[in-house]
């Protein structure tokens, strides 16, 4: 049989490491798209952003050789295309679509074009930038076969675990989740009660913003030490996919990101150690889009946006 | 006041394209190039030979296709952002139909190459259409992730079914068409083919049945509020499925006119062709009208030249033509929030 391999213990081991490594790419996106949603705002730049953030954490990593500066550095960059973002469609309160997809050309142009420029003149090889380091927990890391697997994971992996439980009880707990979600469901409501739901909205877009970025740098200096133009491959409008699947839940996020991920991992060490597939590769990295197409019919029915997404607030 | 209002939606053009030509300078600049020579290959270059000339209307050609459509769909309210996509299933299609299809005469080769490209991109928006109307499913994520699944479509076909005998510097590609079946030309020493034709037929037909005639006012309705169109007895689902199929069908069939009547041969660099997404500006610039979007294509097909020639200054010519589109789109919503000032009392 070819397929044997799938059936090892350190196929099993490899693929979940994997999965687990990939969970930023999504899990940072997608806590804070949610963030946005709920307050009114779809933000589509976030693919733009994201792409904006790998070149530019990439580009801060080479110049300083230090990771850290790389992800500091792009979320500055990150934060102003966010408050363009806002000033756009909160302020001016153009159509936040349009808005979106305009970030996102030029965020996946710009960043190309520009890491283009500084390689060529640079003379920046193919070779990798530092990464941000991986972090042993002691003892557990000690853990025969899981514990490596679980406990051997980059700094940016546990904090976007613990951010999970933490969307969930900011939105759902405090007084910030309950103006965050009443200017999304209801802004006029906010507004008689003293909220300001320009303010609110501007706060939750540019977290989104930012975690989005975060989601980008962790891409470039976190999990491959490069960049490419378009190099997240969509993630972005994944993230946003699975937004909806999660019907605006921090933790059903989480679990449609981790099946999606572990499906990706699944066929990518599937790809490697088969070689006789050829060009077939190219049709098994469909897989995780074809998951996430076919849960849509499956957790879309259920979705319930919040009431006014997408809509701008007018007084009167 | 008609002059008026074509003086003022001309002038929202210009800022579109003013802002995407200033981050082209300014990317330009920051490369260290030289941005007098880049600003007049942006303006002069396009209108500089025939040959460019000829670029400039088999730009227009791919963009009014494709434009027809989205502005179609918008008109109901509906984002197909997935021209993209089916642009480009629909050149893989026209490719497997000049390689599998035998036995026929050229010119009926020819219409069913035409054809199957059409069926592809029908077959593109179909899925996304079904999620948006029994599943309530956003449509524009949904032909957003169908762009992406399309290019490895693209990249499987490329390496396995449509693939040719040779290899450029590592990348597969398709042989060249073989002549008989590409899309005879009108003008020789340009790539103006017979799909210009094709395409203005098509335009006459949208035009008459969206301006001229009951079916455009029920589109307007539902594309203002459902809830009006239901009250007033549209069947509203009808009218979406209607509208992505139609915008699918004509993507695919620009993608079949633009690979075997210009291109000639598909590479991996032609799966992100970017007609899809400027679509969505001459859409939006044309103000979802049949004739509007028209004069826009032909706006954006000087500018695509224009733009692709100034790129020539920096590496990743395509990174700097996605820039300064992402920054014209920025143009049409800044345009659009002018407009709406200005039209309110």
């Amino acid at each position: 049989m070819a397929f044997d391999f799938i059936f090892t213990q350190s196929f099993f081991s490899t693929v979940l490491f994997q999965a687990l490594a990939l969970l930023p790419l999504l899990l940072y996106a997608s806590l804070g798209e949610i963030v946005a949603e709920k307050s009114g705002v779809v933000n589509l730049g976030i693919e733009g952003m994201m792409l904006m953030a790998a070149f530019s954490s990439f580009t801060f990593d080479y110049v300083t050789k230090n990771p850290f500066a790389g992800v500091v550095g792009s979320l500055g960059v990150v934060a102003v295309m966010g408050l363009a973002f806002c000033f756009m469609t909160i302020t001016l309160k153009v159509d936040q679509i349009v808005a979106g997809l305009g970030m996102y050309l030029f965020g996946l142009g710009l960043s190309g074009v520009l890491y283009a420029i500084f390689t060529s003149g640079a003379g920046v090889g193919a070779s990798g930038v530092p990464t941000v380091p991986k972090l042993e927990i002691p003892l557990l890391a000690q853990i025969p076969s899981i514990g490596p697997v679980l406990f051997e994971q980059n700094l940016l992996v546990y904090l976007s675990l613990i951010l999970v439980p933490a969307t969930s009880y900011i939105l759902s707990r405090t007084g910030l989740g309950l103006r965050v979600r009443a200017v999304g469901e209801n802004p006029k409501a906010a507004d008689t009660m003293g909220i300001s739901v320009a303010r609110v909205r501007y706060a939750a877009t540019m977290t989104g913003a930012i975690l989005a970025g975060v989601s980008g740098a962790y891409l470039a200096v976190g999990y491959t030490g490069s960049f490419q133009l378009g190099y997240t491959l969509g993630r972005g409008f994944i993230a946003l996919s699975m937004v909806y699947l999660s019907n605006w839940n921090p933790y059903r996020a989480f679990v449609a990101v981790f099946v999606y991920d572990f499906v990706d991992s699944l066929q990518s060490a599937v790809v490697i150690n088969t070689p006789a597939l050829e060009a077939s590769s190219y049709l098994l990295a469909l897989l995780p889009y074809i998951f996430v197409l076919a849960l849509i019919p499956i957790f879309g029915r259920k979705a319930r946006a919040p009431k006014f997404l997408t809509i701008p607030y007018r007084k009167n | 006041m008609q002059g008026r209002r074509w003086l003022r939606v001309a002038s929202y053009n210009g800022l579109a394209i003013a802002l995407g030509l200033v981050i082209g300078l300014v990317v330009v600049a920051v490369g260290g190039g030289n941005v007098v020579v880049a600003l007049s290959s942006f303006f002069i270059s396009p209108i500089s030979t025939t040959t460019n000339l000829g670029e400039v209307l088999v730009r227009f050609v791919a963009l009014y296709t494709v434009g027809l459509g989205v502005g179609l769909a918008l008109k109901a309210g509906l984002w197909n952002v997935g021209g993209e996509g089916q642009f480009v299933v629909g050149q893989i299609m026209a490719f497997v139909g000049v390689i599998y299809i035998g036995g026929v005469p050229a010119s009926v080769h020819i219409f069913l190459i035409l054809l199957l490209g059409a069926a592809g991109g029908l077959l593109w928006i179909s899925v996304p259409t079904i999620l948006r109307t029994k599943f309530a499913a956003n449509e524009i994520v949904i032909t957003l992730l169908f762009n992406i699944v399309a290019t490895f479509v693209g990249l499987y076909a490329l390496n396995g079914p449509i693939r040719g005998r040779t290899q450029s510097f590592g990348f597969p590609l398709t042989d060249l068409i073989p002549p008989s079946l590409a899309l005879p030309l009108l003008i020789p020493g340009t790539r103006i083919s017979i799909a210009l034709f094709i395409t203005l037929g098509v335009a006459v037909v949208m035009y008459l049945l969206v301006e001229r005639t009951a079916l455009g006012l029920r589109l307007s309705i539902v594309g203002e509020s459902t809830e009006t169109a239901r009250y007033a007895g549209i069947n509203v689902n009808r009218v979406f499925i209607l509208v992505m199929l139609v915008a699918g069908t004509l993507a695919g069939l620009a993608g079949a006119m633009h690979a075997t009547g210009v291109l000639g041969f598909l590479d991996p660099g032609e799966l992100q062709p970017g007609f899809g997404y400027l679509a969505i500006i001459v859409a939006l610039l044309g103000r979802k009208n049949m004739l509007g979007i028209g004069i826009a294509s032909l706006l954006f097909g000087y500018v695509i030249i224009g733009a692709q020639d100034m790129a020539q200054l920096v590496p990743a010519q395509s990174g700097m033509v996605f820039a300064m589109e992402g920054a014209m789109l920025t143009g049409v919503s800044l345009a659009s929030f002018l407009l709406a000032r200005r039209g309110s009392p």
